[in-house]
């Protein structure tokens, strides 16, 4: 088994992420590993119920220990997580990382004989968190972006599935997604402070070696999109808030992974900074809203634009946010914000040297993108220096608008 | 150079140095070793409570609209023409800026361009631009962030608890003011604010990152004397009026309708104010009973979960300051009334039995191992720092506290929450 180790000594403790990612062959995936997780959360053989569980990792200097369900573009993903004070700083020195790892194995291998008790309290747990989606405004107008741009697609699910689905799922239906689950390809990664522990390997062989199933995860395929067609839509919803939501959907046509360094600064320019257009002119210069933002999807190849603006402002406000995306394409870039962009990027990944999440984040990313788990953060800043003022404005050619989501008061048109 | 004088934590293995210039301004250093990022924060010891105070100029007494230190806040940051944020961004520096209550925090992150960004930031605290026309720019901006937070539940939850148990306290009222409040604000008032509460003596700056001590404090001292005149720098004593604030409460409970799909609720206990140790002390209390109590390895959650009302998590917090002090607890749940009813049952079976003493030192202890992860973390160490400067008590008094804490100390605590002080605060669907 492979372990993918970050050791980084200016840490006190060790994060370990467990993956099992998965292609989605069927849309419940969604709703029946959403209600699988929190159960493999909350119960195993060993531990009862969730007080057992906390009361043992209380037990363990207040490790911490979680399932985290997530999205790769279409691929599924479902993390086990947990992180250990490294012995070295423990008054004892104890090493809580042994009973971390045997811990997880348990959790993970060995799981509890679910009741109809617990099953149908998951399911509703599940369904507050559908239903109670609609209540973070600017988090939903873009989640609704993402349905809209991939109605066909896996990624257009919600990533606790759907209401229907949920209500569908039965002892029997979990226990078939529990051996899918664990049939899939598993990545490993261990990031933070691994001093004075020579021995990561031996301790992951002796409580993991004979149930890991699969290790492949490179011949899964993040983006299933093939069509490049741009259907334009206009959608509004009614909602009754003091402010409204925009989002403007743009998908990126003949694009590959090869052009992520280019549309990563192509998206800071447009709207990650304070400097980028969208910031400058809506915000700044027109006062159109106070947060707006650009976010690129680099598994799933789109572009999504939110602002939280005051509903008379609904036509001004696409008229600033198309501007600022059409100069770009007609080469209106300042050497200023061309740098500015770049530096905040390299920054940025800079910092994330000093977060162990996010650098077995990168490592995990790396790893389903380009099936390459040694890519370093200055090679990949390396890059970002590379990228051209001709390489942006030719990628931001590829970038169509093709769906406006609406979420607020009646905007009297 | 001033005497610069080091505190150290052998648990987190973190060490602050500190030092004050001779203008009064105050700076703290937390040395992380081998980290990258590098924080600069420029605060100052005034927030949205401040509204009746001496002008130092003039020495006049003046009342100021409501909504002014958090104005004041985003008008700082910006220059003829240009945003502050956006400044910092172009040279590839990410930056912001809060107000609470009882501060207003500049600050930026960087790997790279440590230098020119203390020297930009002091630039920015120590140059005010106020135009009539930026001011009144800055009213469409602010409105649309009050508008955003009205339609918050998680916040409008919570700001109705401090409404119910605060009568004059200014901490019933939003940090950003209302639409109307800031539309009584002009320059000349920014200009008052300004002048009183950005003197150095009632200022600090905070640096975390692994950088070197002696040249930083050079580098700070070098950056602050730019702007000072020999002689100009008023130093004369901050004199701040609040109206008192009764020892009852407001109102009993806050009603309010939402556009949500699932109701909160929060519960707000008065309680008396104290000195900035004991607000630390509290704090850490507060956190012990939250997990003894309501965290998920407490009997009370797994009955309110397996019943389907609570979800998430119940969480009890604390909040002290010079002028109030109260206990909040708050959770998400599918029936604010029973839910109500099973924590006020609750608290009272608890005050009237022993403490778990096992409980108590197992929470101890992982409460030790908490503050040893979350070290690894800057946000936690700026705060750590900051709050010792509001709270005026040993960077590290924490640590020691939660070392020293004793069944007796919670027990003590726990008596403090009386039903007469206690607030309901829910938000129901509409």
């Amino acid at each position: 088994m492979k372990i993918h180790k970050i050791n980084d000594n200016k840490f006190k403790s060790i994060y370990i992420s467990y993956n099992f990612t998965m292609s989605v062959d069927s849309n419940e995936i969604y709703a029946n590993n959403a209600v699988l997780g929190a159960l493999m959360a909350k119960s195993s053989e060993r531990f009862e119920n969730q007080k057992e569980i906390e009361r043992y990792l209380n037990e363990l200097y207040g490790a911490s220990y979680d399932v985290n369900v997530e999205k790769y573009g279409d691929l599924y993903n479902l993390e086990f997580r947990a992180e250990v004070i490294n012995k070295k700083f423990l008054p004892e020195k104890e090493d809580v990382l042994e009973k971390m790892i045997e811990f997880m194995s348990s959790m993970i291998y060995s799981p509890a004989d679910w009741d109809i008790k617990n099953i149908e309290r998951e399911k509703e747990f599940i369904l507050e968190r559908i239903n109670e989606r609609k209540d973070e405004k600017l988090k939903y107008g873009v989640q609704k972006m993402e349905e809209l741009l991939c109605k066909n697609e896996p990624f257009g699910n919600f990533l606790f599935g759907n209401e229907e689905d949920v209500l569908k799922i039965d002892k029997e239906v979990l226990k078939n997604a529990y051996e899918k689950l664990i049939c899939a390809p598993v990545t490993v990664i261990v990031s933070g402070n691994l001093d004075e522990y020579n021995n990561i390997d031996e301790l992951f062989g002796k409580y993991f070696e004979d149930k890991i199933k699969s290790e492949d995860i490179c011949s899964l395929e993040y983006n299933t999109r093939k069509n490049n067609d741009i259907e334009f839509e206009e959608i509004k919803e009614e909602q009754d808030t003091a402010q409204s939501v925009l989002t403007l959907g743009y998908k990126i046509v003949d694009s590959s992974m090869d052009e992520f360094y280019v549309l990563n600064l192509y998206n800071a320019i447009l709207g990650t900074t304070p400097s980028s257009k969208l910031f400058q002119n809506v915000r700044e210069k027109e006062s159109l809203a106070y947060t707006v933002r650009s976010r690129f999807y680099r598994f799933k190849n789109m572009i999504v634009i939110y602002a939280g603006i005051n509903k008379e402002n609904y036509l001004k406000a696409i008229e600033v946010i198309k501007e600022q995306v059409e100069n770009i394409k007609n080469g209106q870039i300042t050497d200023e914000e061309f740098i500015s962009a770049k530096d905040s990027l390299m920054a940025d990944l800079n910092e994330w040297k000093d977060s162990k999440v996010a650098m077995a984040k990168m490592v995990f990313s790396n790893i389903i993108a380009y099936n390459d788990f040694d890519i370093t953060i200055d090679q990949m800043r390396e890059k970002i220096k590379k990228v051209t003022l001709d390489d942006v404005i030719k990628v931001s050619n590829k970038i169509k608008l093709e769906k406006i989501f609406y979420l607020g008061g009646n905007t009297n048109e | 150079m001033n005497k610069i004088s080091l505190e150290v934590s052998e648990e987190l293995d973190e060490s602050t140095f500190s030092t004050k210039l001779d203008n009064g301004l105050e700076i703290y250093i937390c040395k992380k070793k081998n980290y990258t990022k590098k924080i600069g924060m420029f605060g100052t010891k005034y927030g949205s409570v401040v509204n009746d105070f001496v002008d130092i100029t003039t020495g006049n007494r003046i009342k100021v609209p409501d909504g002014i230190a958090h104005f004041l806040e985003h008008k700082l940051f910006e220059k003829e023409g240009a945003n502050a944020l956006d400044l910092f961004s172009k040279i590839g520096v990410s930056s912001n800026a809060y107000t609470s209550f009882d501060q207003t925090v500049y600050y930026f992150e960087t790997s790279e361009k440590f230098d020119e960004s203390i020297a930009m930031l002091v630039k920015l605290i120590k140059e005010p631009y106020f135009t009539d026309e930026n001011v009144e720019k800055e009213q469409g901006i602010i409105g649309q962030e009050i508008s955003m937070y009205d339609d918050d539940p998680s916040f409008m939850v919570y700001f109705n608890a401090l409404k119910a148990m605060y009568q004059k306290n200014p901490v019933r009222i939003d940090i950003a003011g209302t639409i109307e409040s800031i539309s009584h604000i002009t320059k000349d008032l920014l200009y008052t604010c300004y002048n009183t509460f950005y003197s150095p003596q009632n200022m600090f700056i905070v640096v975390v990152g692994d950088v070197d001590v002696d040249n930083t404090i050079k580098l700070i001292e070098e950056n602050i004397l730019k702007y000072e005149k020999k002689g100009t720098t008023n130093t004369s004593k901050i004199e701040k009026f609040y109206e008192s604030e009764p020892e009852d409460i407001a109102k009993k409970e806050i009603t309010q309708k939402m556009d949500v799909y699932l109701p909160q609720l929060c519960l707000g206990y008065k309680l008396k104010t104290c000195d900035g140790y004991e607000i630390v002390k509290n704090d850490i209390i507060v956190s012990i009973l939250s997990d003894m109590y309501f965290s998920k390895q407490s009997d009370f959650f797994e009955k309110e979960y397996n019943l389907g009302r609570v979800n998430d998590s119940i969480y009890m917090q604390y909040e002290g300051s010079e002028t109030f002090s109260h206990v909040l607890i708050s959770t998400t749940t599918t029936d604010v009334d029973l839910v109500e009813k099973d924590i006020l049952d609750y608290i009272n079976k608890i005050k009237n039995e022993p403490i778990d003493e096992k409980l108590f030192n197992v929470i101890k202890r992982k409460k030790i191992g908490e503050s040893i992860l979350a070290s690894d973390n800057f946000n936690v160490c700026y705060r750590r720092i900051i709050d010792s400067i509001i709270d005026n008590t040993n960077v590290y008094a924490d640590m020691d506290i939660l070392k020293s804490l004793q069944v007796s100390d919670v027990k003590e605590f726990l008596d403090k929450l009386s039903e007469k002080n206690r607030v309901t605060s829910k938000i129901i669907a509409k």
